[in-house]
């Protein structure tokens, strides 16, 4: 399994890259929206993307709107993990065709039980 | 006209919910911190990210440059490596991102949040904004101010 992690904080990508990690992901990294969907128009293929919402160049909402309109990529996980908590806002990206929704700050193993939800992580395993 | 501000409580409770989830629990942050003065102008760090729409505000944090060189080391798992500015400005960034939104979701939306700005040094803050919330902190033994300013 492939998560492809898009956030513009470093920090935020080392963090959830050790969570992943941790639950045997391969991971590749993107700054913002358009730096990711250039990796997946480049070949890659994740099977999960981990999304920030608030991004330069391309927010995270623009950028699940790209990968819903692609029907190559309608089997790509989409999982929004942001500081963005409105209501609306959360609303908005599920209906973008957003899988699921974190909000910052969070836990690995909020996290986990989300992948877990999705389907993508065995139920038991602990980040 | 008092100025609409989110309560100190709700701004600690904030704080200690992203210091927990990223830095751990095992050092609490420490809210009795004795900020008489202001924070040295030197060897501090600060962020600040503003909101706009039903609520517009501006939420700052200033941290010592030790703290802030701690907390980076601590997100980016990192021991001895050296650290460079950018990878701070990141991690600091981060942090304010995350206090700043979540306090964002305590005040009337719907409204957006800037993309953080960082500095190397003390925040500066608009003559026409006024201070409505301040929590003093410590963690580690080092000062951390939080601060949520308004539009006069």
């Amino acid at each position: 399994m492939r998560a492809l992690i898009i956030d513009d904080s470093r920090a935020m990508r080392s963090i959830l890259r050790r969570i992943v990690s941790g639950l045997s992901f391969e991971t590749a990294e993107a700054g913002h929206g358009q730096e990711a969907l250039d990796q997946m128009e480049a070949g890659l293929d994740p099977d999960l993307c981990l999304i920030d919402w608030n991004m330069p160049v391309m927010d995270g909402y623009t950028f699940v709107t790209r990968v819903r309109a692609n029907p190559a990529w309608r089997n790509v996980t989409l999982m929004m993990v942001t500081t963005e908590s409105e209501q609306g806002q959360i609303v908005r990206a599920l209906a973008a065709g957003a899988h699921e929704y974190v909000i910052k700050p969070f836990t690995p193993d909020a996290i986990v039980e989300k992948l877990q939800l999705l389907g993508l992580v065995d139920k038991g395993v602990l980040a | 006209m008092t100025a609409l501000a989110p309560e100190l409580s709700d701004v600690h409770a904030v704080v200690e919910q992203v210091w927990s989830s990223f830095l751990g629990d095992e050092e609490p942050l420490l809210p009795q911190y004795d900020a008489s003065g202001p924070l040295p102008a030197d060897d501090v760090w600060s962020a600040a990210v503003s909101i706009h729409g039903g609520w517009a505000g501006t939420v700052t944090i200033e941290l010592s440059a030790t703290l802030a060189q701690n907390l980076t080391r601590l997100m980016l798992a990192m021991d001895d490596e050296p650290l460079d500015d950018a990878d701070v400005a990141d991690a600091v960034g981060e942090l304010v991102n995350m206090v700043g939104g979540n306090i964002k979701s305590l005040m009337p939306g719907p409204s957006t949040l800037t993309l953080p700005y960082v500095a190397a040094g003390r925040a500066a803050h608009a003559s026409d904004t006024t201070e409505v919330a301040r929590l003093d902190a410590a963690w580690v033994g080092e000062p951390v101010r939080v601060s949520v300013h308004t539009t006069s």
